[in-house]
């Protein structure tokens, strides 16, 4: 909301400089987002004197002018008419610079030296068109700098952030009330002495019949009859351009006006237009349409409060006027509203038809149902001094219950043990009294414009921004309670990542809302989808953590960045549940592609592959102490390739999924390079491992190694060839590794060579050759049997 | 017999004298120090010395190993310094990279504030994404038709199931299961319907803080984000609280921070105010606090947001949001 200083200062007088007043504003919870001057600034600009005017030799329409800065005569081009002998004018020497950097240098104008320019309004920024330059009315001393001199008046504009609890701050009164605060000065409230004309009476023109009580608890209205249409005065008009609207015609500049002044909306009718000389306030009907004065026909929602007349809709109470009954410029008639419409439902309607409006910000926020009266007589007052009005005596006035303004207990202590402070009754009285709150024994009643004053907590706040925030007492945080827990969440996925962080990752961090297509491709159906999204490229929430990381694979790819191992934890979105919330579960994703390490003169690498993402996440397993998982095949995902892809299972829940992203899955996300990933749930993994565990003491004894070499058939896995030696070696064993595994060469067709390594190791006595040569005899004899093979030399 | 250490002496220092390589080195050694070398052997002839020079001359025998040996050593030295010098690899060349990973920044930073008010003695708490209308609005004293429901434009997945446009209903959901004292905060992501540009993305992290207890106020509101700001940005930071509107709390407060790059003189960064608006704060509203089933008229409290992504933007002066989540590993391995 924006105010100008100068404007301010007709409802209350105060010294402090511009820069000041919005200090102390701001400090009183009046954000000034913009303080900036109302003439934008130039220089080199003085009072000049013109001594001489003369014909361009060679223009018609140019005049060479010797204007003097009173010290000496410069000759100056000038191209307007209006140029005359004895005028005093804005002078721009050599070297000025005009508002938006336009700078002024000695110029040859067809063939004639000129040393400066004779400005117009328009070119000093105090219009946006002018005829002619500026001839001063009164004469002026040459040489006086002219920003200066046009400044000594110099106004300034303010644009605040008003937060919604405070409407009554939406104007020029309840700014000058916070004003009141802080200097202690009084309103001067503006003038509506009327002279109305006792001849006739409002019970003439108008009756008025609520039959939305809740949603128009009060309207009242004024008629002014015999008005002339014509451009607002020019003061008014300035004023309403500095804060932002635009002049339009003295009747609706005079409603704006005071709608600045008092914050309090009005609407002025056109008298003729409303039929049988009635105003009818009712709740609308289902699919009623009604065309505002924008020329738009709006579908109205229902319970949406109407002005009628007689026959018909003539505005959306509130919000915004009829297109039917609109001021024009046949106008002579006025009839004028001031109403009190019902926050909610303004609220309501205006959200739904989407249409906000410099009324309807006032009224969903809370206007003052007690200022009614007030707001009518001086918009009556200013259309009878500046419109040609004659007021008809008498408002009509419908006001079936009166609300008292709100009281509320007044507990000094409580508002010292809220702020930490001990200040006096006394001192407490007089900062909320300077407020216009009514400070008794044990009440303050609170004055209806300020709608947000409910409790004592409330009246803590008046009085602590009346101090300032900033001299309220600071207590040192000196009392640490040692006993609150970290939350077992963040523990966990703090463990989580620091883990994966230790295997050298770099950690991504991705987008929570994906588009659809691309949340099918990772899940198939279910998904949570946003009823109002920004964009369709955000309409559904992650159910993987995957199609974000791919578009970062993508991000680095196109731009030359083609090794890329990444990884996220975060939640993601999976399934709606009745009568629940959805689940969103926190989820680890790892992704990986390009080059296995960075190349370099010496380091050659290969493109990463299977084995490389498996790696990673058996490695993180390790670090996590996962036991009990098995890897499956697994086939069915719906983004990894059917061949190189593992489920990871414990108990035989799924925990996870680690293989190939599938090709036609890397195209749709611009990627033309194999790329690997794994993703687990944490939620499930959480329930599974220990966060607390004791170590495995190491044996201090050396352990003896053997090797063994099978030929087997290729179909057998070497899963289960490991899992056979190591359930069948006994405690011994202490390691088990394949070293080897080829095929071709001079096997068998169908055949594959698999070599194994394994350390046995007791924890308390070295273990002898032969012991060790028995189990592994042993195990060698029992894997031929098992599995068809044959031990290779 | 004393004329042979002598001569021994003299011959060690005639040879050391030539050696020019650390394998002549070696040599020399063994043929003086080595077990069948010059000076064991000479040791070998002690029960042939005569008794009355047999102390002098163990004597001086020891004193020659002790000089052989130290001589020895020093040659080494100097073999070694030279190796270094004269090394034929070319040491310019870069190093094998072993790469290197590392934790998102903005992570990190979230890591740093929650590290800052876990050793004030908070709580760690966690909530969902996907709230209620309940937790995220109704319970923190914003009904249906409040107006400031338009201060924070909300994602809707149904009527009534939001993502969460702030971390404050973890406050509730905390306030419901436990009893005060509570000092918590609550660290996550939430959401907002804002189009991404420099300044804004649709999706952001807050910490929210919660302070309940008898007698908590306004004042030990101020010491806590002083502390924070210390803690965070350096004990020169100052902080100011300027009166502000949130529904849940009252008296409500914005806080600002001086700017940490001129230190509060005015600069490009705070608009040449001197000032970085942080985030808002205030005193627990008795609405909020009976929502969640506490006794507002024994207990008091405080509550604070903070947004880590700007925190982060001004711990390392990045100036577009979008950075954090672009992944770009140019920007990442930065950090």
């Amino acid at each position: 909301m924006k105010i100008t200083y100068n404007w301010l200062k007709d409802y209350i007088d105060f010294d402090e400089t511009p820069q000041e007043l919005a200090d102390k504003l701001t400090a009183a919870g009046f954000e000034v987002e913009e303080l900036y001057p109302l003439v934008k600034s130039f220089s080199g600009v003085v009072t000049g004197f013109v001594e001489k005017v003369e014909k361009h030799p060679n223009a018609d329409k140019l005049s060479v002018c010797k204007v003097s800065d009173g010290t000496e005569s410069f000759q100056v081009i000038c191209g307007a008419a209006n140029v005359a002998e004895g005028q005093t004018v804005p002078f721009a020497q050599t070297g000025a610079v005009l508002p938006g950097g336009f700078k002024i240098k000695k110029a040859k104008i067809r063939g004639v030296e000129s040393f400066g320019m004779i400005c117009s309004k328009e070119e000093l920024g105090l219009e946006a068109k002018s005829e002619g330059i500026w001839a001063l009315e009164t004469a002026e001393k040459p040489g006086l700098d002219f920003y200066q001199l046009l400044n000594s008046n110099a106004d300034y504009v303010y644009d605040f952030f008003i937060t919604p609890n405070r409407p009554d701050c939406l104007s020029m009164i309840g700014i000058a009330r916070e004003v009141a605060a802080f200097t202690g000065n009084s309103i001067k409230y503006p003038k509506q002495s009327l002279c109305e004309d006792s001849t006739q009476n409002i019970s003439d023109f108008i009756s008025i019949h609520i039959h939305d009580e809740e949603g128009c608890p009060r309207y009242a209205a004024r008629v002014i009859k015999n008005v002339t249409l014509s451009e607002s005065p020019e003061w008014m008009q300035r004023r309403l351009s500095a804060v932002g609207i635009r002049p339009i015609n003295n009747i609706v500049d005079i409603t704006n006006y005071v709608l600045m002044e008092t914050g309090h909306p009005l609407h002025a009718f056109d008298l003729s237009e409303i039929r049988g000389s009635e105003i009818h306030v009712r709740s609308s009907e289902p699919n009623e349409k009604f065309t505002t004065l924008d020329n738009k026909e709006r579908q109205l929602p229902e319970n949406t409060v109407l002005i009628c007349d007689s026959e018909r809709a003539v505005a959306i109470g509130g919000i915004m006027g009829g297109l039917n009954s609109e001021v024009s410029a046949k106008t002579k008639d006025i009839l004028l509203e001031s109403a009190y419409f019902a926050p909610v439902r303004i609220a309501r309607s205006g959200k739904k038809m989407g249409l906000s409006s410099e009324a309807s910000q006032r009224f969903e926020r809370g206007a003052d149902r007690n200022a009614v009266p007030d707001a009518l007589n001086r918009a009556a007052y200013l259309m009878e001094k500046f419109a040609g009005g004659v007021v008809v005596s008498g408002i009509a006035d419908v006001y079936p219950q009166t609300i008292e303004p709100y009281k509320v207990v007044f507990q000094p202590d409580k508002i010292n043990r809220l702020l930490g402070t001990d200040y006096s009754r006394d001192f407490i009285t007089d900062k909320l009294q300077r407020l216009q709150l009514d400070v008794s024994e044990n009440t303050v009643t609170v004055p209806t414009f300020r709608v947000d004053i409910k409790k004592g907590v409330d009246l803590a706040e008046e009085v602590g921004r009346t101090v300032n925030y900033t001299h309220l007492p600071v207590k040192e945080f000196t009392d640490i309670h040692y006993d609150m827990p970290v939350s077992s969440v963040e523990k966990k996925l703090r463990y989580f990542t620091r883990n994966m962080l230790e295997l050298n990752l770099r950690e991504a961090f991705t987008a929570s809302m994906i588009k659809k297509s691309e949340a099918e491709l990772f899940q198939n159906g279910g998904h949570i989808t946003i009823l109002n999204p920004i964009s369709d490229d955000m309409t559904t929430m992650r159910p993987s953590l995957l199609p974000g990381l791919l578009k970062a694979v993508n991000y680095n790819i196109n731009r030359n960045m083609n090794d890329v191992r990444l990884f996220e934890s975060g939640r993601i979105f999976t399934h709606y549940r009745p009568g629940q919330l959805p689940d969103q579960p926190y989820s680890l994703a790892m992704v990986l592609t390009g080059k296995r390490w960075q190349e370099g003169w010496n380091a050659k690498a290969d493109m990463v592959d299977f084995y490389d993402i498996k790696g990673y996440l058996e490695s993180f397993l390790a670090k996590i102490a996962l036991d009990n998982f098995q890897f499956i095949l697994y086939d069915k995902s719906s983004y990894l390739c059917d061949k190189e892809a593992l489920s990871l299972e414990v108990k035989n829940q799924q925990i996870g999924v680690c293989g190939k992203i599938a090709a036609d899955i890397c195209t749709r996300f611009g990627i033309d390079q194999p790329v690997y990933a794994f993703e687990l749930n944490l939620d499930l993994i959480s329930d599974v491992i220990h966060f607390e565990r004791h170590y495995k003491p190491v044996s201090r004894y050396p352990y003896s190694e053997r090797d063994m070499a099978f030929i087997l058939d290729d179909s057998i896995a070497a899963d289960s060839v490991l899992s056979f030696i190591r359930k069948n070696a006994g405690k011994l064993l202490h390691d088990l590794q394949v070293f080897d595994v080829f095929r071709g060469g001079n096997l068998p067709e169908g055949k594959k060579s698999a070599a194994f390594r394994l350390r046995f190791q007791a924890p308390d006595r070295t273990l002898g050759d032969k012991e060790v040569d028995k189990i592994f005899r042993r195990l060698i004899q029992m894997v031929e049997k098992q599995f068809d093979a044959s031990l290779r030399n | 017999m004393l004329q042979k250490i002598d001569a021994i002496k003299k011959h060690f220092e005639a040879e050391i004298n030539n050696i020019n390589e650390p394998s002549g080195l070696e040599e020399l050694r063994i043929k003086f120090l080595g077990r069948k070398g010059m000076i064991s052997n000479t040791f070998s002839m002690l029960s042939e010395v005569p008794a009355e020079i047999k102390p002098l001359f163990g004597q001086r025998l020891n004193q020659l190993k002790k000089t052989v040996e130290h001589k020895i050593k020093e040659a080494a030295s100097k073999f070694e310094q030279k190796s270094r010098t004269e090394s034929r690899l070319d040491l310019t060349l870069p190093g094998r990279s072993p790469g290197y990973g590392g934790r998102h920044p903005l992570l990190a930073v979230a890591d740093e504030i929650k590290d800052i008010f876990s050793s004030l003695g908070f709580s760690i708490e966690d909530g969902p994404e996907i709230e209620t209308d309940f937790y995220n609005f109704e319970a923190l004293n914003i009904p249906k038709s409040h107006p400031a429901r338009d201060m924070q434009d909300t994602l809707y997945i149904t009527e009534d199931i939001v993502l969460r446009t702030h971390t404050s209903p973890v406050q509730i959901r905390v306030m419901e299961k436990q009893k005060p004292p509570i000092r918590m905060i609550a660290p996550g992501r939430v959401y907002r319907r804002d189009t991404p540009d420099a300044s804004h993305s649709p999706f952001f992290h807050q910490v929210e803080g919660l302070v309940v207890g008898e007698d908590v106020s306004f004042a030990d509101l101020k010491g806590i984000i002083n502390a924070f700001a210390h803690r965070m940005f350096g004990s020169d930071i100052q902080v100011r609280f300027r009166p502000s509107f949130f529904p849940f709390t009252e008296p409500s407060a914005e806080y600002d921070f001086s700017c940490v790059f001129c230190h509060g003189k005015g600069c490009n960064v705070c608009k040449g105010t001197g000032w970085m608006e942080i985030s808002g704060a205030g005193m627990v509203h008795p609405n909020v606090f009976e929502a969640a089933g506490i006794d507002s008229e024994k207990y008091t409290g405080y509550a604070f947001g903070m947004g880590i992504d700007r925190i982060a933007m001004l711990k390392y002066n990045i100036n577009d949001i979008r950075l954090f989540f672009e992944n770009d590993l140019r920007f990442l391995n930065q950090f």
